[in-house]
C-alpha cells in the first residue's frame, strides 16, 4: 500500500501542474495578442510558422500617431464611471426598500426590475434610438452613461438587495432603538455592512458597461462618443488594409482597465461572490 | 426611570394571534422577566414595548406617556439582543457611542460616558477592537455597555445570554443583575431559561400561546403554581405531574395512592416536586428506571405504572435498575389540578 501512495511533494507538484495548465489556458488569448501586437506587420501575416518572433513597436507607433486612443479611453471612463455612480445612487435605496420594507406589490416590483434584464436588447434598440434622437442626445457620452446605467440598474439592485437580505434584522432593530432613522440606518449600518456586495455589483456593472456594444454602436456615430469597445470594432488599420498587430495591441489596451479593476477589488470580489451563499 | 403599563395589548399576524389581550403593570426600577417556551409571545411583547412592533390593539404607557404610536427611535428604551447586534463596521468605542450620537448628546460628554459604560462591563481595554475580534461574552458585554451608556428609562433584554456557554451565562447573569440594581433602571428581560428567570427576576411573567399564565415573584411561581403549565415549566427537574382519579379523599393513579383533600374529586392531576419525594414508603410503588448522581445530589427516576417519577434522593443513593422501590410524597407539598389543568385551591 505504502509504495503506491503519493508523497506530499508529489501531490503538491501535481496540483501546481494542473493549476499552471489551467492558468495557461486562461492566459493564452492575452499572451497571444501581446505577442502579435509587438511584432512587425509582415511577420504577423506570413503563413510560415515563426519560432523566434522579432520585437517591434510598429503597431504602437501607428496607434499613437493615427488613432485618438486617449479620447476613446476618456469616453469609456466617463460613460462607465458615471453609469456606475448613477446605478449605485438609485440601486442602494431601491434595494433597501425591496429588502426591508413591507409594502403591497413588493415582490412584483422586484420581479419587474429584474425582468428588464430578460429582454433581448435588440428589441428596444430602435425605440431607444428614436428616444435619444428626440432628446438630442445622439453621439454623446452622456447618452451612453444613461444607457449603461439603465442596462445595469436591475442587476445592481438585485445583487445589493441579496446582500442586504443577509444582514441580520437585529442590527436594524438595534439602530432603531438606539435612535437612528431610516436614512441613518441605511448610511451608517446597512451600506458599510454590505460594502463587499456593493463593490461586487459596481465592478460587475462596470465590466458590462465597458463591454457594451450594441447601444454604443447605435448612439455613438463619431469618435466624439466612441468608447473602446466600438472603436475597437471599427478599427481595421485605416486605408492600409487590416493591420492585425495594431488590432491586437488595441485589444490589449481595451483589456487593461478591466484587469486593473479586477485586481484592485479581487479580495472583495471573491468574498462578495460567495458571501451570499454561506453566512460568515 | 419609568413604570410601564400594558393595557389590553394584542398582536395578530393575519389569523395567528401572537399576543392576546395582555395587561401588565411593571413598576419603576423593577426587574421583570418574561418566561415561556419559544413562540409564546414573550419576544413579541418585548418588541411592542420597544416600538419595533405595533400592537394590533391596546395601549402601551411608559413613564406616564402613551407611546403606542411612537416610533422606536423616539422612545427612551434601550434593547440588548440575542445575537448582540453590534455594528460590525464600527469599533467597540463607536458602537457604544452610536446611541449618544443618535440622541444628540453633546460630543463633549461622549468620551467620559463611553469609558464609564465600558468599565462597568470590564471592556475598557477593548474599545479599539472591532466586534469580530471579540469573544461571545465580550460582545454581549459590549452590547450591554451600548445599552447603558445613554441611561435610558427602560432596558429590554431579549435572551441576551442564550448564545453563551453555561459557565459564562452564570457570570453574566450576576453581572446583569448587579448592573440593574446599581443603575436602578426598569428592566424587562425575555428568556426561555427558567434558571435565568428565577435568579434574575423581581417578578416573573410566565407566558404560553400568547397569554399570561401567571405573574408572581420567583417564590410564588415556584411554590404556588397556578396551573400545570407553570408547574411543569418551573423547576429542574420539573414537577412530577401524575394523572389519576380522586374520590373520597383519596387520589389513585397506576402505582400511586395518596390522601387528598375531600373537595378534590374526579379526574385530576397530582403535582409533586422531586425534592418533596423521598425514597422508601408507600405513596408510590415502582421500579428503578435510572439513577443520576450529580455530585451534590442524586436524581432517581422511578417507573410507577407507565409514569416516570423524578425523585431527589440522598447524594449517596445508588441502585441497580429494575429494582422495586417505594416513594413517599411530602403531604404538605402536594398540588392538585383539575382536568383543565387549573389548580384546585381551598375547600369547594
Amino acid at each position: 500500500m505504502a509504495t503506491t501512495r503519493k508523497t506530499r511533494g508529489e501531490s503538491l507538484l501535481l496540483r501546481y501542474l494542473v493549476l499552471g495548465g489551467w492558468a495557461l489556458v486562461c492566459l493564452l488569448p492575452i499572451l497571444w495578442f501581446l505577442s502579435v501586437g509587438f511584432r512587425p506587420r509582415t511577420e504577423v501575416i506570413t503563413p510560415k510558422p515563426i519560432y523566434w518572433p522579432t520585437f517591434s513597436l510598429d503597431a504602437w507607433h501607428l496607434l499613437m500617431s493615427d488613432w485618438p486612443i486617449a479620447l476613446y479611453l476618456r469616453n469609456s471612463v466617463i460613460a462607465v464611471a458615471g453609469s456606475v455612480i448613477i446605478d449605485l445612487v438609485l440601486a442602494i435605496p431601491a434595494a433597501f426598500a425591496l429588502a426591508r420594507y413591507d409594502f403591497r406589490g413588493r415582490e412584483d416590483i422586484g420581479f419587474y426590475i429584474l425582468s428588464t434584464r430578460m429582454m433581448a436588447p435588440a428589441i428596444v434598440a430602435v425605440p431607444i434610438f428614436f428616444l435619444f434622437k428626440t432628446l438630442g442626445l445622439l453621439d454623446s457620452v452622456w447618452a451612453l452613461m444613461l444607457i449603461y446605467a439603465a442596462i445595469n440598474l436591475s442587476l445592481v439592485t438585485w445583487i445589493i438587495r441579496s446582500y442586504m437580505l443577509d444582514i441580520p434584522k437585529e442590527l436594524e432593530d438595534a439602530a432603531r432603538t438606539d435612535g437612528a432613522g431610516d436614512l441613518t440606518i441605511l448610511r451608517e449600518i446597512i451600506v458599510p455592512a454590505c460594502l463587499p456586495g456593493i463593490i461586487t455589483a459596481a465592478v460587475i456593472a462596470a465590466i458590462f458597461a465597458i463591454n457594451e456594444f450594441l447601444f454604443t454602436l447605435l448612439i455613438a456615430s463619431t469618435s466624439d462618443a466612441y468608447t473602446m469597445s466600438v472603436a475597437l470594432a471599427n478599427f481595421t488599420g485605416g486605408s492600409d488594409g487590416i493591420i492585425y498587430n495594431a488590432i491586437a495591441l488595441v485589444s490589449f489596451i481595451a483589456f487593461v482597465p478591466i484587469l486593473i479593476l479586477v485586481i484592485l477589488i479581487q479580495k472583495h470580489l471573491s468574498r462578495g461572490l460567495t458571501m451570499g451563499a454561506v453566512k460568515g | 426611570m419609568a413604570s410601564i403599563h400594558l393595557q389590553n395589548i394584542e398582536k395578530k399576524y393575519g389569523a395567528f394571534v401572537g399576543v392576546q389581550n395582555m395587561s401588565l403593570e411593571i413598576a419603576d426600577e423593577e426587574f421583570l422577566v418574561l418566561l415561556g417556551p419559544s413562540g409564546c409571545g414573550k419576544t413579541t411583547t418585548m418588541r411592542m414595548i420597544a416600538g419595533l412592533e405595533v400592537p394590533t390593539d391596546g395601549q402601551i404607557v411608559i413613564g406616564g406617556e402613551v407611546v403606542t404610536d411612537i416610533d422606536a427611535r423616539d422612545r427612551d428604551v434601550a434593547m440588548v439582543f440575542q445575537g448582540y447586534a453590534l455594528y460590525p463596521n464600527m469599533s467597540i468605542y463607536e458602537n457604544i457611542r452610536f446611541p449618544l450620537r443618535m440622541r444628540g448628546i453633546p460630543a463633549s460628554e461622549h468620551d467620559a460616558r463611553i469609558r464609564r459604560a465600558a468599565d462597568m462591563v470590564e471592556l475598557g481595554a477593548y474599545l479599539d477592537r472591532k466586534p469580530g475580534a471579540l469573544s461571545g461574552g465580550q460582545r454581549q458585554r459590549a452590547a450591554l455597555a451600548r445599552a447603558v451608556v445613554r441611561q435610558p428609562q427602560v432596558f429590554l433584554m431579549d435572551e441576551p445570554l442564550s448564545n453563551l456557554d453555561a459557565k459564562l451565562r452564570q457570570s453574566m447573569r450576576v453581572q446583569i443583575k448587579h448592573m440593574q440594581r446599581q443603575l436602578r433602571v426598569t428592566t424587562v428581560y425575555v428568556t426561555h431559561d427558567q434558571i435565568e428567570a428565577m435568579t434574575l427576576a423581581d417578578r416573573i411573567v410566565i407566558m404560553n400561546k400568547g397569554a399570561i399564565q401567571q405573574v408572581g415573584s420567583p417564590d410564588e411561581i415556584y411554590s404556588d403554581p397556578a396551573n400545570t403549565f407553570v408547574a411543569g415549566f418551573i423547576g429542574s427537574p420539573p414537577m412530577n405531574l401524575i394523572d389519576g382519579v380522586a374520590q373520597d379523599g383519596h387520589f389513585v393513579a397506576p402505582g400511586v395512592s395518596v390522601a387528598c383533600p375531600a373537595h378534590v374529586r374526579g379526574k385530576v392531576t397530582l403535582g409533586v416536586r422531586p425534592e418533596d419525594c423521598s425514597v422508601g414508603g408507600e405513596s408510590a410503588q415502582g421500579m428503578v428506571y435510572g439513577v443520576e448522581p450529580t455530585g451534590d445530589v442524586t436524581y432517581l427516576t422511578v417507573l410507577a405504572g407507565t409514569k416516570k417519577i423524578e425523585v431527589k434522593a440522598a447524594r449517596a443513593y445508588r441502585s441497580d435498575i429494575d429494582v422495586p422501590v417505594g416513594i413517599t410524597f411530602n403531604p404538605a407539598h402536594l398540588y392538585f389540578f383539575d382536568d383543565q389543568g387549573q389548580r384546585i385551591r381551598g375547600a369547594a
